[in-house]
C-alpha cells in the first residue's frame, strides 16, 4: 500500500479538527452557557489540526529533509491536495486565533466563527476527496467517499468535544440533548453512508469488490467488524441512542459515565479505523 | 518536437532482469529500487499453455494523473511527452505513487523523493536509446517518435498493432506486443 | 553509445580524465541520466573535475565471457554495456551480467586471506604467512604421498586455467578438472565420442526447424544465443522445446513437448527409428560420412514411437509428426546440442542422450549444412619464447578418474575423482580456483566429509564460499574489473581475440588477481622458476603470437583473427575413424554398448514420488551470484526461489500457490514456498539450482530456498564420471500453519 497509518492519523486528525471546530461553533450558537465545552473544542481543533500536519510532514520525507519544498505545495490547484493546503491555510490560523481568543478569555467575532465554520467544512470534505479523485482505487474512486469522511469527521470532533465535555462538565454535558441526538443521528447516517459505499464499490468492479472483501470477510474483517462498525458506530449509536430515544432521561450514575465515556472513545476509535481501512484495504485496478 | 514513446514485445522478451538491473546502474538505485517490474503471466492449462512476461514502468501518460495530481508541479511534462520528476520540488507525498494506476513510482530510500522512469533523460534529452532499450538481448524494446511516421517504432508499432496495456485507464505512450 | 571513442581511455594506469562540463556532455552522449541520489554524489566530484573512464573487459557473470565495456565515474563503476563487436553479447548483457559487474562492491567479499582456526572458525592471516604455510604442506605431501596426491579444481576463466594448470603440472600433478562434471561433461563427451568435436551449433540464420531437448536459451542465457533464436523464430523458423517444463524460451516456441525427466533418448531415438524405417535419411551422408550406420539401423528398428511413447511420455504422433517434420526441413534443421540442461550431467543416460543428438542430425544430414548443425574452429595462442615461459613437463602419472572413466573429456576429467580420492586418500591437497564444488557439483555432505580427510584445502575465490568453508586457507582474489587476465580466443565461424582489462582500482588492497596468487603459490611451493613472468608479459607474448597486442585489444575491445575460412559442408569429423561414429570403439572398451542406443536412466520415482528436475534462471549463475546485492533482490522480490509443482498435482495435494512443502528424498529433507504453475509436467517438480546457501559469510544467500543436491544421491554417470544431478526421485507434503 503507498500510504500507512501517518496518513490514516492525519486524515483521521484534520477531519476531527473541522468536527470539533464545528461543534464548540455549535456549542456557542445553541448553549451559550456551556464554556468549557465551546473552550474544549475551540482548543482540541487546532492541536489535532497541528498533530495531523505533523504526521502528513513526517510521511513526506523528501519534504522533511528540504522543509522549504513544502511551500511548494501552493503551486498545482489543480491537485487536491494543493486544495486542501489552501483550506489549511485558511482553518489553521483562524483555529489558532479562536483558541487563542478563547484562552485569553476574549469574544470570538463572528465573522471569525464563520470564516472556521466555512473553512472547516471545506478541510473534512477535502480529506474525503483527496482520495476519491485517485482513480486507480475503487474503494476510494466513489462519491460517497467524502460524504463519509465529512460525516466522520463531524462524529469524531463531536466525539473528542463531548468527552472532555463529560469529564469536565457533566451536569451541563448530560442537558445537550441537541449534541446527543446530534451524535445518535451522524452515527446512524454513517453507518448507512458506509454500508451504500461499499454496496456500491462492490458492485462496480472485481478490484472494488476485492477491496470491500478484504473488510468485510477478508484480512481486515476483524478491525472491520470489531473496531469500526461494532466500537466506532453500533456501540456509540446504542449508548447515546438509549437515553435520548427510549428512556429519555438525564443519566447521572457513574456506570452510565463510563459506559458514555465507551461510547465517546468508540467515536474516535472508529474514525481513525475507518480512515485507516480505506487506505489499507484499497486494492488498484488491474493493467493487465 | 519529438513525442517519445516505447514498444515492448513480450513475445521476444524471456524475462532476463536485464533492463531492471542496467536501469538501476545507471540511475544509481540501490538493489531493491526498480523502475521496471515485472508481471508474469500464464494462460490455459497444462499442456496448452502461453507464459509472458510483461514489463512494466512508467507509461509517460500524455494525460498522466501523477502529474494533475502533483501538489508541487514536481512532476511535469517536458516537450517531448517526458514525464519527469523535479527531484528539487518533491516533497514525498506519495499522491503521485497513489494516483499512477501501473505502480510505476517507488520511493528512493536515501532521499524520500518518488521516481521513476524517465527514458533516461539528461541534459534535455532522452537516452538514445534509454539504457533498457540499450541492453534488450533479444530486442523486445524499441524506442523512438511516435510523432514520426517514418521512425522504426512507428513502423513497429503498426506492423504488430501494437497497443497500451490499458487504454481506458490513460494515454499511455508504452506499446506493447502481447 | 561509441565503444571507439570510449576505449581509448581505458587504461586506469594512464587514464585520460574528461572534467567537468566534458564529463557531464560525455554522459549525455552515451544517453544517460541520473537521479537526484545519484546526481547529488556525483555533482561535487563533477565540479571538481569528474573522472570518467571506460575500459575493456569480458563479464564474468557466467562462463561465456561477453564482451563488455564498463564506464566508471571518479573510480566507481557506474554502467556496463555489451560489447557491439563481440560475437556472445552483441551489444547487450544479461541482467546476471549486470548484476555480476557490480562484484567489486559486495559486501559479500573476502579482503583478505583466512586460514581455519582449530575450532573450525576462520582468522585473518597474512599472504606471506599463508603461502608459506600452503608450500609447507605441499611439500609435506609430495615427500609423503607424490604429487599425484595433489589435485585442482577450477572453473575455466582466461588466466585461471592456464595458471591452475601450469601450477599444479609444475608440481608434478596430472591432476586438473574443470567443473565439467556437474556442468556439460556428458554432453559433450557424447558430441566427442560421435563427432570428434565437443559441442556444435545451430545456423539460426537459415534453420527451418530447431529442436531443443531440455535447453533454455532464455534461462541460461548468452545475448548472441537470443537474439539467434529471436530472429530464427521472427523468420518463421519452426521451434520445438522438449522439456517437462515450458521454460522461459517458450516465447520463442512453436511447439512445447512436456516430457518424462530423462527420458529425452527414447524421444531422440523414436525420432530416429521413424526416419531410419521410413527411409526418410540422408544415405548420402550415412554411407560417405558415418561408421557403425548399419548396426545403428538394425539397433533402431527396436525404438519404435510407440515404445518410445511407453517411456518418454511423449504421444507416437507427435514422435512421428516432429521427425516427419525435421525430414522435410533437412538439412536446414537440427536438434540443439545443449548445455547442462537434461543431458549435461542429468542422468545415467546422458552421455548417450548426447550421442543420439548427434545421431539424429546425422540422420538428417544437417552437419556443417546450411541452417544446420555446424562444427566449427577455436583459435589459440601460438608458440611463446620458451626462455621467459619455460614448458612445464608433462606429469609422469595419468590423472586420477581418467582410466575408471575413459570416456571424460581429457580438457576436464571427472572432478568427483577428487571427491572419491579424497575419501580413500589418494587425494590428500586440494585446490578450488573459481570454484564452489562443494555446494554445486554433488552432495554437500559428502564434499565436507571427503574434503576434511584431506591434509590441504585451498580455496582461491573472492567470496567465502561454501567450498572455501570446507578449506583451511582461503585465499582472496580481486574481481574481474579489477583485474588483467590473459587473452580469451573465441571460436566460431570467425576467430576473436579479447580480454579481460582492469577498469576500476583494487578495491580491496589485500586481494590479488589470480595470476599473482598462482606465481606466489608456485613460488612457496619450490616450482616459482615456472611463473618468472607477469601476466601482463604473458598476454602480450600470446596476443604477438596471433599477430596483435595488448594495446590493440584495449583500444578496440576484442581483434578479429585470421579468417578460418568456414565454409557450408559436410565438416572433417575429427573421431579416430575421422568419420561420424553412430559406433564408437572407445565406448565399447569402456564397457558400454558402442552402438548409439537406450539407455535408461537410474532412479525411476516410484508411486506417490515426483521426478525433480533442476535448472538455470537467467540472472543467476550456479551457485556463485546468489549473494550479489542485485541480483539476490530480484529472486527475493519475485520469490524465484520456489519449487514449482504442476497445478493438478498442487490440487491433488491440497497445496495452493505460495504454501510451504516438505521436499524429501532418501538424503534429505527441506521446507520450500512453491508456484503452483500449469508450465509443468504433472509428477515432475522444478527447483532452481542456485539456492539454499550455507555458508554464514553469504548472509543474503544463507539459508534462502534449498539447494538441490542436497537432495541427490552421490553416485558418478558410468565412463564419463558426471554427477548424475537429476537422479533422484523425492516425495512432497505439506507443511500446516
Amino acid at each position: 500500500m503507498v500510504w500507512g497509518s501517518m496518513i490514516a492519523w492525519y486524515l483521521f486528525l484534520a477531519g476531527a479538527s473541522a468536527g470539533a471546530f464545528l461543534t464548540s461553533a455549535f456549542v456557542e450558537a445553541k448553549y451559550p452557557d456551556s464554556v468549557k465545552m465551546r473552550v474544549a473544542g475551540r482548543i482540541i481543533s487546532p492541536i489535532f489540526l497541528g498533530i495531523g500536519l505533523l504526521m502528513l510532514m513526517l510521511d513526506a520525507e523528501a519534504g522533511l529533509h528540504n522543509p522549504l519544498r513544502f511551500f511548494y505545495l501552493i503551486m498545482n490547484p489543480g491537485s487536491v491536495m494543493t486544495l486542501g493546503v489552501y483550506f489549511i491555510c485558511v482553518f489553521m490560523p483562524v483555529s489558532i486565533a479562536a483558541a487563542l481568543l478563547e484562552v485569553l478569555r476574549r469574544p470570538v467575532p463572528k465573522w471569525l466563527t464563520w470564516t472556521g465554520i466555512v473553512s472547516a467544512f471545506c478541510v473534512a470534505a477535502y480529506t474525503g476527496f483527496l482520495l476519491g479523485v485517485v482513480s486507480a482505487y475503487p474503494l476510494w474512486n466513489n462519491a460517497i467517499l467524502p460524504v463519509l469522511f465529512v460525516v466522520s469527521a463531524l462524529s469524531a470532533g463531536l466525539a473528542a468535544t463531548s468527552l472532555v465535555g463529560l469529564i469536565t462538565d457533566r451536569e451541563r454535558f448530560e442537558q445537550m440533548w441537541l449534541i446527543k441526538k446530534s451524535h445518535v443521528i451522524l452515527s446512524a447516517i454513517e453507518m448507512v453512508v458506509l454500508a451504500t459505499m461499499l454496496i456500491i464499490v462492490s458492485s462496480g468492479s472485481p478490484e472494488g469488490a476485492a477491496s470491500v472483501a478484504s473488510l468485510v470477510s477478508g484480512q481486515y474483517a476483524p478491525m472491520f467488524w470489531g473496531g469500526l462498525v461494532l466500537l466506532g458506530l453500533v456501540a456509540p449509536f446504542a449508548i447515546e441512542g438509549y437515553p435520548v430515544f427510549v428512556t429519555r432521561k438525564v443519566e447521572t450514575s457513574t456506570t452510565s459515565m463510563v459506559v458514555s465515556v465507551i461510547g465517546e472513545g468508540g467515536v474516535l476509535v472508529g474514525g481513525f479505523m475507518l480512515r485507516l481501512l480505506v487506505i489499507l484495504a484499497a486494492l488498484p485496478v488491474l493493467y493487465l | 518536437m519529438a513525442r517519445y514513446g516505447m514498444l515492448i514485445n513480450t513475445k521476444k522478451c524471456v524475462g532476463c532482469y536485464a533492463c531492471r538491473v542496467a536501469c538501476q546502474m545507471v540511475n544509481g538505485l540501490e538493489s531493491d529500487e526498480a523502475f521496471i517490474k515485472f508481471d508474469e503471466m500464464e494462460q490455459g492449462a497444462y499442456p496448452n499453455v502461453y507464459a509472458e512476461v510483461v514489463p512494466v514502468q512508467c507509461m509517460h501518460c500524455e494525460d498522466a494523473p501523477c502529474e494533475a495530481v502533483c501538489p508541487t508541479h514536481a512532476t511535469y511534462t517536458t516537450d517531448s511527452g517526458v514525464v519527469l520528476v523535479d527531484e528539487e520540488r518533491c516533497i514525498g507525498c506519495k499522491y503521485c505513487m497513489a494516483a499512477c494506476p501501473y505502480g510505476a513510482r517507488i520511493q528512493i530510500k536515501k532521499t524520500g523523493v518518488i521516481e521513476k522512469c524517465r527514458f533516461c533523460w539528461y541534459e534535455g534529452e532522452p537516452g538514445n536509446p534509454p539504457r533498457c532499450v540499450g541492453t534488450c538481448i533479444s530486442g523486445a524494446r524499441l524506442f523512438g517518435d511516435l510523432d514520426d511516421p517514418q521512425s522504426e517504432i512507428c513502423q513497429e508499432i503498426a506492423r504488430t498493432n501494437a497497443q497500451p496495456l490499458a487504454g481506458d485507464l490513460t494515454t499511455a505512450k508504452i506499446y506493447y506486443v502481447r | 553509445m561509441q565503444e571507439k571513442e570510449a576505449l581509448m581511455h581505458c587504461n586506469p594506469t594512464r587514464r585520460t580524465f574528461l572534467k567537468g562540463t566534458a564529463a557531464t556532455a560525455a554522459l549525455a552522449a552515451v544517453g544517460t541520466c541520473s537521479v537526484a541520489a545519484w546526481r547529488a554524489e556525483q555533482a561535487e566530484a563533477a565540479a571538481t573535475g569528474a573522472a570518467k573512464i571506460q575500459g575493456a573487459s569480458l563479464c564474468n557473470g557466467c562462463s561465456s565471457k561477453c564482451g563488455l565495456i564498463a564506464t566508471a565515474l571518479d573510480g566507481r563503476l557506474w554502467t556496463v554495456e555489451g560489447m557491439k563487436e563481440h560475437p556472445y553479447s552483441k551489444g547487450t548483457l544479461c541482467g546476471r551480467g549486470h548484476g555480476a559487474a557490480q562484484w567489486a562492491y559486495s559486501d559479500g567479499r573476502l579482503t583478505q586471506p583466512m586460514k581455519r582456526a582449530a575450532d573450525g572458525s576462520f582468522v585473518p592471516i597474512s599472504w606471506d604467512d599463508a603461502l608459506s604455510e600452503i608450500g609447507a604442506k605441499v611439500q609435506e605431501i609430495i615427500a609423503e604421498a607424490g604429487p599425484e596426491a595433489l589435485a585442482i579444481i577450477q572453473d575455466p576463466r582466461p588466466s585461471g586455467k592456464y595458471y591452475s594448470k601450469r601450477f599444479m603440472n609444475a608440481l608434478g600433478s596430472p591432476n586438473v578438472y574443470t567443473h565439467a562434471a556437474a556442468c556439460n561433461l556428458s554432453k559433450e563427451s557424447g558430441i566427442q565420442e560421435a563427432t570428434g568435436a565437443q559441442n556444435f551449433s545451430v545456423d539460426f540464420p537459415n534453420t527451418k526447424m530447431v529442436v531443443f531437448i531440455g535447453r533454455s536459451y532464455g534461462d541460461g542465457i548468452r545475448p548472441s544465443s537470443v537474439k539467434s533464436l529471436a530472429g530464427a523464430a521472427e523468420g518463421g523458423a519452426r521451434v520445438v522445446i522438449v522439456d517437462p517444463r515450458l521454460n522461459n524460451t517458450g516465447v520463442f516456441a512453436t511447439d512445447w513437448v512436456p516430457i518424462r525427466p530423462g527420458a529425452d533418448i527414447a524421444f531422440l531415438l523414436g525420432i530416429a527409428n521413424v526416419l531410419v524405417t521410413r527411409d526418410l535419411y540422408d544415405h548420402a551422408f550415412v554411407e560417405q560420412s558415418a561408421v557403425g550406420f548399419p548396426e545403428f539401423a538394425a539397433q533402431v528398428t527396436e525404438y519404435t514411437p510407440e515404445w518410445a511413447e511407453g517411456i518418454c511420455d511423449v504421444p507416437a504422433d507427435t514422435i512421428v509428426e516432429i521427425a516427419e517434420s525435421l525430414a522435410a526441413a533437412a538439412p536446414a534443421c537440427a536438434i540443439e546440442p545443449s548445455w547442462r540442461a537434461a543431458f549435461g550431467c542429468a542422468y545415467q543416460n546422458s552421455f548417450e542422450t548426447a550421442r543420439a543428438v548427434c545421431a539424429v542430425n546425422a540422420l538428417l544430414g544437417c552437419w556443417g549444412q546450411k541452417g544446420g548443425a555446424l562444427i566449427t574452429s577455436s583459435p589459440k595462442a601460438g608458440d611463446v619464447d620458451p626462455v621467459k615461459f619455460p614448458e612445464v613437463p608433462k606429469p609422469a602419472a595419468k590423472r586420477l578418474g581418467d582410466a575408471e572413466y575413459p570416456l571424460a573429456l581429457s580438457g576436464t576429467g571427472t572432478n568427483l575423482a577428487v571427491l572419491n580420492g579424497c575419501a580413500d586418500g589418494a587425494i590428500q591437497g586440494v585446490f578450488f580456483y573459481n570454484s564452489n564444488a562443494v555446494q554445486g557439483y554433488a552432495q554437500p555432505a559428502k564434499w565436507r566429509e571427503a574434503l576434511s580427510q584431506a591434509k590441504l584445502v585451498v580455496t582461491i575465490d573472492v567470496q567465502m564460499s561454501e567450498t572455501a568453508l570446507a578449506s583451511d586457507y582461503v585465499l582472496p582474489e580481486c574481481t574481474v574489473l579489477e583485474r588483467l587476465e590473459l587473452p580469451e580466443f573465441i571460436g566460431g565461424k570467425k576467430h576473436y581475440v579479447a580480454l579481460r582489462t582492469p577498469v576500476i582500482e583494487r578495491i580491496h588492497p589485500e586481494t590479488r588477481p589470480c595470476d599473482e596468487i598462482f606465481a606466489g603459490l608456485a613460488e612457496a611451493c619450490g616450482v616459482g622458476e615456472y611463473f618468472d613472468f607477469t601476466v601482463e608479459e604473458l598476454a602480450e607474448a600470446q596476443l604477438a603470437s596471433v599477430g596483435t597486442s595488448i594495446e590493440e585489444v584495449r583500444e578496440a575491445g576484442i581483434v578479429e583473427l585470421a579468417d578460418p575460412g568456414f565454409a557450408f559442408g559436410t565438416p572433417t569429423f575429427k573421431t579416430p575413424t575421422e568419420k561420424f561414429q553412430f559406433a564408437s570403439a572407445k565406448v565399447a572398451e569402456a564397457g558400454l554398448n558402442p552402438v548409439i542406443g537406450y539407455v535408461p536412466r537410474l532412479v525411476e520415482p516410484a508411486e506417490g514420488e515426483f521426478s525433480l528436475i533442476g535448472g538455470k534462471q537467467g540472472i543467476h549463475s550456479h551457485t556463485m551470484t546468489l549473494n550479489l546485492e542485485a541480483l539476490n533482490a530480484i529472486s527475493r522480490e519475485y520469490q524465484l526461489e520456489r519449487l514449482w509443482m504442476a497445478a493438478s498435482d498442487a490440487a491433488d495435494l491440497g497445496i495452493v500457490d505460495g504454501d510451504t512443502v516438505e521436499l524429501s528424498s532418501s538424503e534429505c529433507s527441506g521446507q520450500v514456498a512453491v508456484k503452483v504453475t500449469e508450465r509443468l509436467k504433472p509428477g515432475v517438480l522444478f527447483l532452481p539450482t542456485h539456492y539454499g546457501g550455507t555458508s554464514p559469510y553469504l548472509t543474503r544467500a544463507q539459508g534462502f530456498g534449498l539447494n538441490m543436491m542436497d537432495f541427490v544421491p552421490l553416485h558418478l554417470e558410468p565412463g564419463v564420471g558426471s554427477t548424475m544431478s537429476q537422479e533422484v526421485a523425492v516425495k512432497v507434503r505439506k507443511v500446516e500453519g
